[in-house]
């Protein structure tokens, strides 16, 4: 009779436990079966007039049953809590966010620390120097005497005591030079001056002036260190080419171009329909540049580069008008975040 | 330097087209800067139909004619009244376009009537001598179209940038060489067998007193010539290489420059004195009215070229007015010299003058060029001046020119190159350049004369790698020796701060290093205030960029003024740079310092926040951070002496006791000078002690454990007078000694209704921690109690 109610009672407790919904349903259940009145608490307490054997196989079976219940009851209430946090309505999740302000660094600034980076990689060694410079590291030592015509391809800046603001950062070469003895490897970021002002020329700009000295290093390494470079800077598919020129702290002289970004040398507004655009100067460093700070040119070789830093970011960030670096718009500054 | 094709052509066959050899030039190291058709350069000369004329009222000797070029109808006002009739077409060169003659076409109106523009003579567009005939164009010619595409006509012009080491390709015969030398293509050097070569005996006498400033002069007499207008050919060729022509004599002298590279300079005859020229240094203070019309003054630098008398020439530079050719002359002196390139330099530089003539001399003209030029000239001379007389040609050389011999030796080319070129070719190349024999392990070498610039073995090898072509040599990396050195500190520091500022971020702005001293006035700075002693450039662009700064403080408040008149209104900027200070020295001091400046709104007005501006406890927040990160114990010190601050609101920031900077508000009549309507937080400090500071500093790095007990906090609140500042009340803890004191801050200070005028209520928090339990409220309590007390009987506090 007992075993028969308890299939029963089986039966249709676990078909009330499939359709709780909520946790109300759950405890109008948990009162029905396993409260202190419930159905399996009354079944077990009638048990007490079976027989032993009987008492203990249904006994058993009954507090299997109710251990299991609150087992999956357990599980079920976890289930539905679960379910009630999601039950709020969405918040307006398209308001934007608490924003933290977020600052930058001057495009300059980067491209600067890029260089330095490639440069740092190859081992040149960081140095600064002056902006306020005399005739002679700017000029004189480097191979540009007071009547060469060479010192008409960058307009000086003169200072009223006979000082001049470096025209570029090439003076480096001489005070490192002066400095220390060879072999060395540096690289001299700054800032230089020339009377030059229109969308493409400011009358301060920025410069990095390489320089390595060694035993053996020659023409085709200089080719070799300035493709790299470029490739670094603006991507490894960059086609280099590289002219004659003449500057006279070098011989021989070289100016660099890369295939236009623009246009990809098919000749464009930006190239001026060359398809290259000149990147930097550079060249074997000139027997007299050595001899200007003493270096014995039987033993020592080296070369020198400088370049740019506005043409740089100019051609990397296709920018036109080189007064936007100076001018420092927010909105200019923030779109290099 | 421009260079047409047609005048090229004369000395090279050219087997490629304008743009190939453009190319080959570029890739040889001659850049070509333009490929330019002078002709479409005059701008809009166009083919227009006659359709009506009338006789303009009052203007009898010129025609009104109605034309049209398809498009519109406008009015042209002609002298060749006889030749207009309806239906012609004409060449018409409308406003802002440029006639042959160099002049600029502009609307003009006489009385009533308006010309739109100007009705072209061959002459007028570049095509032929006649000067009074219309320009008539074929029947079927399109309206509106330019008259050059109807009539086929064009020239191409090289427009080259020439290095300062290579005078040598200024002009038309140099460049052919050059392309020669590149190219190897066939080269028609100039042919001087049928030249005038002698001639009656000079009738002057020449002498040369100063030998360091001329090397060689050469001259010769003409008699009887007629001053006159050029043939077209001639004032052709002048334009296309953008000169001017004046008359035939000046214009064959400009002619053989810009063809042989030669200045050359004609003299009246008659105009100099004794008939004698001597070539001497100029006595101080000797002066000459010049052709650009300035009187100059000349010292014993100067080389002049005189007469018994007088100066008439500053030597390779420019002529006298008075002793040059005019229409009236009838004998003249042609000189051709060659002068001491540094002596042209300095005299040029001194007196600021560049001419074409100048330019050559500079960058050092072909020794040998001097009678050559001399007779290119005496045969075009001859041709056009019809002269009745020529002289001999007085030619004083006193010191050969000797090329110099260059040894190149096979391993240094190679070493210098990173790559072996093999020698027959090297050979040949060399051979291009001058005379080349083979000697041992190299080559022995002397260069044409016209190749002045080369003079050492690494010249050389410059010439065999161009030629040879930079883009066959290959790439390498270094062999080299490996050697560290530690990077810069004060470069690791500086980009320490610009990171810390970005990550509180400001956003870094470069201003330039030149102010206008006028901005150091607005700042009302008191009379020995240091930044007053500033750095004066000598050639400024502009007064606004005249001295070199002596603080930041300028430059950041300029980029604030152009944001907001920008619409930007809320600005957070800073800038690491160098400041400059006059020294004993040539050189300056120039140490780094750093701006920070905020201004406008310190937050975007926002659906979770209110807009609120920036304030100084922004400023002094930043600043603490950045001195928290540094470790640096930096004192900000109110109130700042600093005169552009509003003093209640500012510190003067020091540093172990020196004063590195300050920190405030700006001044509303200082942001009113600067045109800025809003409130301006600016703070400058000195970057160098800082950093010095940082170098010497023994870092005691502490490493903070998590604490194992809690700790707990009591407050005190209580009303004060306002004046009483927060800091007294903390150095007051501070003497107290308080037992597992952990920390002390203001949280809350309230002004206002109920508090009484003059008082304020603060909330002081402090915090309690044990290291070896937990604290019982007891305890604390009591020691909190003993500290309230006595903070209310020292600052006379009231309970809230």
């Amino acid at each position: 009779m007992i075993s028969e109610e308890i299939e029963k009672l089986k039966k249709e407790v676990w078909e009330t436990f499939e359709k709780i919904q909520d946790l109300s349903h759950l405890e109008n259940f948990r009162v029905k079966y396993l409260g202190k009145k419930g159905k399996i608490t009354s079944l077990l307490k009638s048990l007490k007039d079976l027989s032993l054997e009987e008492k203990r196989r249904l006994g058993k079976e009954l507090n299997e049953l109710r251990d299991q219940l609150e087992e999956k009851l357990k599980i079920k209430e976890r289930e539905i809590l679960f379910k009630e946090e999601d039950k709020d309505l969405g918040l307006d999740l398209t308001l934007p966010g608490r924003a933290f302000p977020v600052g930058t660094l001057h495009p300059l600034s980067q491209i600067i620390d890029e260089l330095c980076n490639i440069f740092s990689r190859l081992g040149f060694e960081i140095v600064t120097g002056p902006e306020i410079e005399t005739e002679y590291y700017n000029f004189t030592a480097l191979n540009i005497p007071d009547w060469h015509p060479a010192r008409d391809m960058q307009a000086t800046f003169y200072l009223k005591n006979g000082a001049l603001l470096r025209t570029h950062t090439s003076p480096m070469q001489i005070r490192t030079m002066l400095e220390r003895k060879p072999p060395l490897r540096i690289i001299a970021p700054g800032k230089v001056y020339r009377c030059d002002a229109d969308v493409r020329h400011s009358p301060m700009f920025h410069q990095l002036e390489g320089l390595m000295v060694d035993k053996d290093v020659n023409f085709a390494d200089l080719k070799g260190i300035l493709t790299y470079f470029a490739k670094e800077t603006f991507g490894e598919k960059t086609k280099v080419r590289f002219r004659p020129s003449y500057f006279p702290f070098t011989e021989p002289s070289l100016e660099m171009d890369i295939e236009c970004v623009i246009c990809k040398g098919k000749g464009c507004r930006v190239c001026g329909e060359a398809g290259w655009l000149e990147i930097l100067g550079a060249g074997m460093v000139h027997p007299e540049v050595f001899n200007a700070v003493n270096y014995d040119t039987e033993i020592w070789q080296g070369f020198a580069f400088g370049l740019g830093i506005e043409r740089i970011a100019m051609i990397k960030y296709g920018i036109d008008d080189i007064r936007m670096f100076f001018e420092n718009h927010l909105l200019f500054l923030q779109s290099f975040k | 330097m421009k260079v047409p094709i047609s005048w090229l052509s004369e000395f090279i066959e050219l087997k490629e087209s304008p743009e190939e050899v453009a190319e080959i030039l570029t890739m040889g190291g001659v850049e070509v800067e333009a490929i330019e058709n002078p002709y479409e350069n005059l701008g809009n000369l166009i083919a227009v139909k006659i359709l009506e004329i009338y006789e303009p009222e009052g203007l009898k000797d010129l025609a009104l004619c109605k034309v049209t070029d398809g498009k519109e109808i406008y009015t042209v006002l002609t002298t060749g009244k006889t030749q207009v009739k309806p239906n012609l077409i004409v060449g018409l060169a409308k406003p802002e376009s440029f006639t042959f003659s160099g002049e600029k076409v502009e609307v003009k109106a006489i009385k009533k009537f308006k010309s739109y523009g100007m009705f072209l003579s061959p002459y007028e567009a570049g095509l032929g001598e006649e000067k009074e005939k219309l320009l008539l164009l074929p029947e079927y010619s399109p309206l509106g179209e330019s008259i050059y595409k109807i009539l086929g006509i064009s020239e191409t012009v090289l427009d080259l940038a020439i290095t300062p080491n290579r005078g040598d390709l200024l002009s038309i015969l140099g460049v052919a060489r050059e392309i020669h030398t590149l190219t190897s293509w066939k080269l028609n050097p100039p042919n001087f067998e049928n030249a005038i070569k002698t001639g009656k005996k000079f009738p002057g006498k020449v002498e040369i007193l100063d030998k360091d400033g001329c090397f060689r002069y050469a001259g010769r007499f003409f008699g009887n010539i007629k001053v006159k207008e050029s043939p077209f050919y001639i004032q052709k060729r002048l334009w296309l290489c953008g000169l001017r022509p004046i008359n035939n004599i000046v214009d064959i002298t400009n002619y053989v420059l810009l063809e042989f590279g030669q200045p050359l300079h004609a003299f009246d005859w008659e105009k100099i004195e004794d008939k004698t020229i001597f070539i001497r240094r100029a006595y101080p203070g000797e002066k000459l009215f010049m052709l650009d019309g300035v009187e100059r003054t000349f010292n014993e630098e100067d080389l002049v070229i005189a007469d018994a008398k007088k100066p008439m020439v500053l030597a390779g530079i420019m002529g006298g007015e008075d002793s040059g050719v005019s229409e009236n002359t009838k004998n003249i002196f042609l000189e051709s010299a060659w002068f001491n390139q540094k002596r042209i330099r300095r005299s040029s530089q001194r007196h600021r003058i560049t001419t074409e003539s100048s330019y050559r001399f500079e960058r050092n003209i072909d020794p040998e060029g001097v009678v050559l030029g001399l007779l290119r000239a005496s045969e075009l001379i001859s041709k056009i001046a019809e002269p009745e007389i020529i002289s001999e040609i007085v030619d004083i050389y006193p010191k050969h020119f000797i090329p110099p011999q260059i040894s190149l030796f096979n391993q240094k080319l190679t070493k210098y190159l990173g790559f072996s070129i093999p020698s027959e070719e090297v050979e040949n190349i060399l051979k291009k350049l001058g005379q080349v024999r083979r000697s041992g392990y190299g080559f022995q070498f002397i260069p044409f004369s016209y190749r002045q610039d080369l003079k050492i073995p690494e010249d050389l090898v410059e010439e065999v790698a161009r030629i040879y072509g930079y883009n066959k040599i290959p790439s390498s990396f270094p062999k080299s020796t490996l050697y560290c050195q530690s990077p810069s500190k004060i470069l690791i520091f500086e980009k320490k701060l610009k990171d810390i500022f970005k990550s509180l971020g400001f956003s870094e702005v470069i201003t330039y290093s030149f102010i206008d001293p006028k901005t150091l006035e607005k700042l009302n700075l008191e009379k020995n205030d240091p930044r007053l002693n500033f750095i004066e450039l000598a050639n400024p662009l502009s007064s606004n960029q005249s001295i070199m700064r002596t603080t930041l403080v300028p430059d950041l408040i300029e980029t604030a003024c152009f944001n907001f008149f920008r619409e930007v209104n809320s600005l957070k900027i800073f800038e690491i740079g160098k400041i400059f200070l006059p020294t004993e020295d040539l050189l300056a001091k120039e140490p780094l310092h750093l701006g920070i400046l905020l201004m406008g709104n310190a937050n975007r007005e926002t659906w979770y926040e209110n807009l609120r501006k920036f304030d100084i406890y922004d400023l002094k927040g930043y600043l603490s951070s950045l001195f928290e990160i540094l470790k640096v114990n930096v004192d900000f010190k109110p109130y700042s002496s600093e005169t552009f601050l509003k003093s209640g609101v500012s510190f003067d920031l020091y540093l172990d006791g020196e004063k590195i900077g300050f920190a405030g508000e700006m001044k509303n009549l200082v942001l009113k000078d600067f045109d800025l309507k809003t409130c301006v937080f600016i703070a400058e400090i000195n970057l160098q002690p800082l950093f010095e500071k940082m170098e010497t500093l023994e870092r005691e790095f502490i490493v903070k454990k998590p604490p194992k007990y809690p700790s707990t906090f009591r407050d005190v609140t209580c009303i004060i007078k306002k004046e009483i500042k927060i800091k007294e009340i903390l150095d007051f803890v501070k003497t107290l000694s308080i037992p597992y004191l952990e920390a002390v801050d203001c949280i809350k200070i309230y002004e206002g209704s109920p508090i009484p005028e003059g008082e304020k209520s603060i909330t002081i928090r402090f915090w309690y921690r044990a290291e070896d339990r937990t604290l019982k409220d007891k305890e604390v309590n009591e020691i909190q109690d003993s500290v309230a007390k006595k903070i209310f009987e020292r600052f006379s506090a009231k309970p809230r």
